[in-house]
């Protein structure tokens, strides 16, 4: 029996991040997917399938937050790890109220994001 | 018995005769008293013809005035009267000499045949005065009561003589004196009247006359006639009556009525003229206009007054100053406003008591400044005897010098009032920009932070997946090696991102244009000033005057120097034991370069940071970001030329100079120069 690897989709306009996040992933054990915008991921066929959501916030066009507004309107209901590399504390907290899961901050450590896609999936 | 009875008798009446003959000759001198000699000798001739019954008498005197002897004869008319006067005058001459002095005192003269007794006396002991001859037809003239009297006679005419001689002789003092008086009077450039002991006017001189347009009479009337101001009037009166009566002299300005009907400010002054017994001869008067004067000083207190006002409206008091001679003028506005007795003497030190302790550096270091000669601007707060704290600024200006020191004529407000206000202002001010200042920095710290968060962020993923594929069963090589690839890449976008970063600072497009950098400096000092003086520091500018025209962009340039400005306030603000002194200079350099230094008094450098001093994000101070300088050293780089620092020579605190070519060469061809006017 094949166990299939939940899926990790990965949300961020930043190149770097769509390059090296999904290696990361996969080393954790899950299977992943980048998308350069929010409108690219709710196009793909991956939005059913796809068990956590790393989105970055801050992104040209739809922004992370109004990823989460839309999901929500669609009940799709996909823990999510918000990422950003802006320095403002206190949006995380905002985002937590708001249902997602974590919020980190770049650069974050390995470990921490680990820690974020465990919650997730226990939530999920 | 008869005969000497008679004779007896004869006697008692010639007795009685020459008695009341004695008496009219001794009642003489009522007669010619203050006479004239020929009225004395003329009343004496007619006494002894009428007492002596005389032919004739003939006098000969000393003319006390010319010194030729005058004679005067009497002929009675029996003997044929003054027709015969020449003849008798010859035959005296021939019988007795022509000197009356060695007249004989008694001889027998033939004249026509006629026998005449001629008796004569001397006037004067010995005859100086000159002598009386008396011829009578009587052989016995004259008997001894003859004699007796004519003696009597000459004897009082002598001395009449000799009164006349010495009256005319004071006269001839008198009038002498007169004519030199009144030379001296009518010469004197002024206004002279001189009155009697008891203030009637006896003369006055010419320039008098003519001043009032009155004659003597005229002036004479000047309590009555209108020319003593009717206003004036009782109180001159009142003056010159008690001056006159005591013997005081006086002093009045009163107004006097000139020639021309104009009233006009007069000075008068009486004092008593004393003879040689201290007794007030006469009172001397000097008229002075004081008109003209008088308006002038009017017109000049009116000046003063609106002066006076002016400084006092506006709160500001003028000086000149010998520093160096420490000699000090000041107005009555400066006195008011340092609260200083209006007798004190102004010195240096006296002001140094009164100015606020923590402002004593900054006051003495405009001293010693001043000292130089150079022109000086202040501002420092004083504590006054009351107690009250003001804000004093102002500025020294040298006109001249004399023997070498330097005289400063200055101008210093109290600046209280606006200085409160200011501050307040300032303070919200200050609040405002830390406030913009914290905004701004914290959306740049953001932005910063964004940018570099994202590569790092790249770095440390790609780091952390290349070890887990190294250490994977078996190791995955390949996705190391890429991985370790994309670190590289992410570590050489941070670099970027810093380069981005110093573009960011100088985004506005680089203006070239012709600048004078002392403007420029100018304009930057006017925009810290008050920042500077919050702080408590004294700003100092040595602008060289030849600084030739530089090419550059006068905005990136400014930015510089309140760079460096900020720089050397911010490294000053804990020092407490020095004058917080911080001086900017410019200078031509070889090489058509030309330089501005900053100098500070603050905490110095540490020479190991000399280098870093001009890296981004390098800082030593608590709130700062370490951009300034760094962004500084670029703008300069591009305009080709060098910023640097070094600690100070001598003393505490640093000095931070940039140096750029005259010509931005190179920059200047790729850029089309601006249009300017």
């Amino acid at each position: 029996m094949t166990v299939t690897p939940s899926l990790v989709s990965i949300v961020d306009d930043d190149e770097s991040v769509r390059e090296s996040l999904p290696d990361l992933v996969r080393q954790f054990g899950f299977a992943a997917e980048a998308f350069a915008s929010a409108e690219a991921f709710l196009s793909s066929q991956f939005v059913n399938q796809t068990t956590c959501l790393i989105i970055d916030i801050a992104m040209p066009g739809m922004s992370g937050p109004d990823l989460q507004r839309e999901l929500a309107n669609r009940r799709q209901t996909i823990p999510i790890v918000f990422i950003t590399a802006s320095g403002d504390k206190t949006i995380r907290s905002r985002l937590l109220a708001q249902g997602a899961t974590e919020c980190l901050f770049k650069p974050f450590s390995e470990t921490a994001l680990l820690d974020a896609l465990n919650m997730a999936l226990r939530m999920g | 018995m008869d005969t000497s009875l008679e004779s007896a008798t004869d006697e008692a009446a010639r007795l009685r005769t020459c008695l009341n003959d004695l008496i009219s000759i001794m009642a003489l001198p009522a007669l010619w008293a203050g006479g004239e000699p020929p009225h004395i000798v003329g009343t004496l001739m007619d006494a002894l013809v009428g007492t002596l019954r005389l032919a004739f008498v003939i006098v000969r005197f000393n003319d006390p005035e010319g010194g030729h002897s005058i004679e005067m004869v009497r002929v009675s008319e029996s003997w044929g009267g003054p027709a015969r006067a020449r003849e008798i005058s010859a035959a005296i001459d021939s019988a007795m000499g022509e000197a009356p002095q060695n007249w004989p005192s008694r001889v027998r003269v033939s004249i026509r045949d006629v026998e005449l007794s001629v008796a004569s006396a001397r006037l004067g002991l010995d005859g100086e005065l000159g002598a009386v001859a008396t011829g009578s037809q009587r052989f016995d003239f004259p008997a001894e009561t003859e004699r007796l009297l004519l003696d009597v006679a000459a004897n009082q005419a002598a001395i009449g003589l000799q009164q006349a001689r010495l009256l005319s002789e004071q006269t001839r003092r008198a009038n002498e004196s007169e004519r030199e008086s009144r030379l001296i009077v009518d010469n004197i450039p002024g206004l002279v009247a001189l009155l009697s002991a008891t203030g009637y006017v006896e003369v006055v001189n010419r320039q008098l006359l003519e001043y009032f347009g009155q004659t003597l009479e005229e002036l004479r009337q000047w309590g009555t006639n209108g020319t003593v101001h009717p206003d004036d009037l009782p109180h001159v009166v009142e003056v010159f009556t008690k001056s006159i009566a005591s013997g005081t002299p006086y002093e009045i300005v009163q107004r006097l009525r000139r020639g021309d009907g104009v009233y006009r400010w007069i000075q008068n002054s009486g004092f008593p003229l004393r003879d040689t017994k201290g007794q007030i001869a006469r009172w001397c008067v000097l008229l002075t206009d004081i008109d003209d004067r008088k308006r002038a000083e009017a017109e000049l207190r009116r000046a003063y007054n609106s002066f006076a006002d002016a400084q006092r409206l506006s709160k500001t008091g003028s000086f000149i100053t010998d520093l160096v001679g420490d000699d000090h003028n000041w107005s009555e506005e400066a006195y008011r406003i340092f609260e200083f007795e209006p007798a004190t003497k102004v010195t240096v030190q006296r002001v140094r008591d009164v100015i606020h302790p923590d402002d004593l550096p900054a006051f003495e270091s405009v001293i010693a400044r001043g000292m130089t000669g150079v022109n000086v601007n202040f501002a420092f707060r004083i504590v006054t005897g009351s107690g009250a704290a003001k804000h004093v600024r102002g500025v020294a200006h040298v006109v001249e010098r004399v023997a070498g020191r330097p005289m400063f004529v200055g101008a210093l407000q109290d600046v209280t009032e606006t200085k409160v206000a200011e501050e307040a202002l300032n303070r919200a001010g200050a609040e405002l920009a830390h406030v913009s200042r914290i905004t701004t920095l914290s959306a740049l710290t953001a932005s910063i932070a964004h940018e570099v968060n994202q590569p790092l962020s790249g770095i440390i993923t790609n780091a952390g997946t290349c070890l887990r594929m190294l250490d994977a069963i078996p190791p995955n090589i390949d996705g190391a090696r890429e991985t370790a690839r994309r670190t590289i890449r992410d570590g050489n976008r941070a670099s970027d991102v810093v380069a981005r970063l110093r573009a960011l600072f100088s985004k506005r497009e680089f203006t070239l244009e012709p600048l004078d950098l002392n403007e420029a400096a100018r304009e930057v000092m006017a925009l810290t000033s008050n920042d500077l003086q919050r702080n408590r520091i004294a700003l100092h500018s040595e602008l060289a005057e030849d600084l030739p025209v530089v090419t550059g962009d006068r905005v990136q340039l400014q930015q510089v120097i309140l760079n460096l400005l900020r720089n050397a306030s911010d490294a000053m603000v804990d020092v407490d034991d020095r004058p917080r002194e911080l001086v900017i200079r410019t200078e031509r350099e070889d090489g058509s370069r030309v330089r501005l230094t900053v100098r500070d008094a603050g905490v110095g450098l540490a020479p190991q940071s000399l280098e870093s001093l001009f890296d981004a994000f390098y800082t030593t101070k608590s709130g700062g970001m370490g951009i300034g300088l760094f962004v500084s050293r670029s703008i300069i780089e591009r305009h080709h030329g060098r910023l640097w620092a070094e600690p100070n020579d001598a003393g505490p605190g640093a000095t931070f100079s940039f140096s750029i070519p005259q010509k931005a060469d190179g920059v200047l061809n790729t850029v089309p120069a601006r249009k300017t006017s």
